[in-house]
């Protein structure tokens, strides 16, 4: 099922959670909302599910239009970031509880319920726990069961709040990939809330990155990492380095030092203030000056351990730069603390400031 | 007892020794635990005061009321005013505490999950009974429904008698007992949090469903609670009813209220006898309190809000 929102807006007293928010999300999607705390992509969520109610604009579900729907009637799957399990009920009864409390005509037989229950703790490997009590299970465990609970009721849509956000680094990862392979088996439109850039890239077809209430950019992993359309997504998509600078005769200055700026229309944005963003693995290390394309460096920490090498610098003017490097490299350089380096950067992205 | 400044010192010295760095047995001690004298003088000193204030009061209650032998006893309970007070008693707990349960469930419910204007006004309101003396909350009702009262005539014509009668009685007793079960219930509903509800609600429940299946079990224990507490003050409340009531004999009397006029008319083994009743009923009240106590602990320790939430990383 296809979900719309249009101009969704919303404020709790004199705090605006959404302003003026819309998205398409197509049928079959696995779509991130990413943002951090604050940034309205609960809300946005809530608001899906029917747990909230927007202050103005719609949300439609396969076009049909649903903003008034009440959340019993919407028939979405929600996964809770602390699992909101019924403490009090066994793993079982808890999945089987969205197929009781059907109306009568349109309960299943306790026959079927039995097996249909069964089915869902085998697909989310706990069908020996079907006896257990919520609190007799691990972090992951317990938010397996939230995720057979909601989908127990056919649900058209699953939104997942910061599925994993309560769980220790190791299970989070295999959780994710296991959700992953999941909506590729269900196809089930699915929308899930998460702070971790990284968990929205590796997991999501389409992220959208929320701040500040608004949608800052929306697209697959890829176009958002490589084509990032604000200064904000460029931030909180990965480790970043930052130049404040003024643009003059077509360049970059940052303090008075020129920094190369490859390939940018600076022609017609003279006397602008710029900031310029690369990667740390974009920022190349280099032992000797490389002409007007290379500003000097102070090595300030080192930590090799892990696939690349990260290296903390010191710039001239003060500013705390990270770099990566191969192994490789980073042998063939010989860096120490207080070594002094010239740094190039390769690619970089520049936003023009009005 | 602290005898002079040198022991004062000592007991001072010993409390503190925690913060000595130089003895290293401190260092295993809890911090909180008091050392030897200190302990002994609190337990002495609490056991003191529960014996001159609990225990003998409460043995002299038994002694009294079977002073004239076990036959006189039972006599004092089963005559006729004893029992209609017995049973006017029961009554009046029977009405008050389901519509205190109505009313706490409601209030509470209101409460924790709905955010509306005036609502810490609703909220203090709710204690009112328990700030004002129960002798106001009688003249209250004395003041509204008496003879001179605003619809005393109205319900004169009517041939209605709510003073000095059992409606009185009941209307009086509930006010008293109105912020027990909302009381109790309200911080327990709290702390089961909106979550539970709220995936009954996403799974296809309504509002009866989530209620019955998902809201009650989880604050069960509060609940009983609340009740058991509400019903020993039904049961025992004193003042209100006894501006509202009239004292007739055989009618309007409750069990707390014949314990007094039984006392005023020198009948004190009868007195102590329904007195001892009442006792019973308080001490059946603590030992269920604190059995609810208990298992509302362990049902809040079990769910799954209160377990070690990994943070996130």
């Amino acid at each position: 099922m296809s979900i719309e929102v249009t101009h969704i807006r919303k404020s709790f007293g004199s705090f605006v959670a959404l302003d003026d928010v819309t998205l398409a999300i197509p049928t079959g999607e696995l779509v991130a909302l990413l943002g951090p705390s604050g940034s309205g992509k609960t809300t946005l969520l809530r608001i899906i599910a029917g747990l909230e109610a927007p202050d103005a604009g719609l949300v439609r579900f396969d076009r049909a239009e649903a903003t008034n729907l009440s959340a019993r009637d919407r028939n979405v799957g929600f996964v809770f970031q602390h699992y909101a399990l019924f403490r009090h009920m066994t793993v079982f009864e808890n999945v089987a509880f969205g197929l009781r409390v059907r109306p009568r005509r349109l309960r299943p037989s306790e026959q079927k319920i039995r097996a249909r229950v069964q089915e869902l703790l085998g697909l989310v490997q706990l069908d020996w726990a079907g006896e257990r009590l919520p609190s007799q299970l691990s972090g992951g465990q317990r938010q397996r069961v939230a995720l057979a609970r909601a989908l127990a009721v056919e649900p058209r849509v699953l939104l997942l709040d910061e599925p994993f956000g309560a769980l220790d680094a190791k299970v989070r990862e295999e959780l994710r990939r296991w959700l992953r392979r999941l909506h590729d088996e269900l196809h089930i439109t699915s929308v899930f809330v998460t702070h971790d850039q990284e968990e929205a890239l590796e997991v999501a077809n389409k992220v959208v990155v929320l701040n500040n209430g608004r949608i800052e950019q929306a697209g697959t992993p890829d176009e958002l990492y490589h084509h990032p359309a604000t200064p904000f997504v460029y931030n909180f998509l990965g480790n970043v380095n930052l130049f404040h600078g003024r643009v003059s005769d077509g360049r970059i200055y940052v303090r008075g030092v020129p920094i190369a700026v490859n390939g940018h229309e600076l022609a017609s944005a003279d006397g602008k203030s710029a900031a310029v963003y690369v990667r740390p693995h974009l920022l190349e290390i280099h032992l000797t000056p490389q002409g007007e394309n290379s500003f000097p460096a102070t090595v300030s920490h080192i930590n090799a351990a892990g696939p690349t090498v990260k290296v903390e610098l010191i710039s001239q003017w003060g500013d705390q730069l990270h770099a990566e490097v191969d192994h490789e490299r980073f042998r063939e350089l010989g860096l120490e603390p207080e070594t002094v380096v010239h740094l190039s950067p390769r690619e970089n992205r520049v936003f023009i400031q009005a | 007892m602290l005898s002079d400044e040198g022991e004062i010192a000592r007991v001072a010295r010993e409390s503190y020794a925690w913060l000595a760095p130089h003895d290293p047995a401190s260092a295993v001690r809890r911090a909180t635990v008091e050392r030897g004298r200190t302990r002994a003088l609190l337990i002495g000193g609490t056991l003191l005061f529960l014996m001159l204030f609990l225990f003998i009061p409460l043995a002299a209650v038994f002694t009294e009321a079977l002073r004239n032998g076990v036959g006189a006893y039972v006599q004092a309970i089963v005559q006729p005013e004893a029992r209609s007070a017995i049973a006017l008693t029961l009554l009046t707990a029977a009405v008050a505490v389901p519509l205190n349960l109505v009313f706490g469930i409601a209030a509470s419910w209101l409460i924790t999950r709905f955010e509306f204007r005036g609502k810490n006004l609703l909220s203090a309101m709710i204690d009112l009974p328990l700030a004002v003396s129960p002798v106001i909350a009688g003249m209250i009702y004395v003041l509204l429904f008496g003879e001179q009262g605003w619809f005393g005539g109205w319900l004169a014509a009517h041939h209605i008698k709510v003073v000095f009668a059992v409606p009185g009685i009941i209307l009086a007793t509930t006010f008293v007992t109105c912020p027990f079960i909302a009381r109790e219930l309200i911080p327990v509903m709290e702390a089961a949090g909106r979550e539970e509800e709220e995936a009954a609600l996403t799974l296809g429940a309504n509002g009866w469903q989530m209620f019955f299946r998902i809201t009650l079990p989880n604050v069960k224990w509060g609940l009983l609670y609340g009740l058991v507490i509400c019903n020993a003050r039904a049961m025992g409340e004193f003042g209100a009813v006894s501006v509202v009531s009239g004292h007739i004999r055989g009618l309007t009397n409750t069990m707390p209220l014949y314990v007094e006029i039984l006392y005023n008319s020198y009948d004190f083994a009868a007195s102590f006898a329904i007195a001892s009743l009442l006792t019973l009923l308080a001490l059946l009240t603590l030992a269920a309190k604190s059995l609810l106590a208990r298992r509302a602990r362990r049902a809040s320790e079990a769910s799954p809000v209160h377990q070690s939430v990994k943070p996130a990383a």
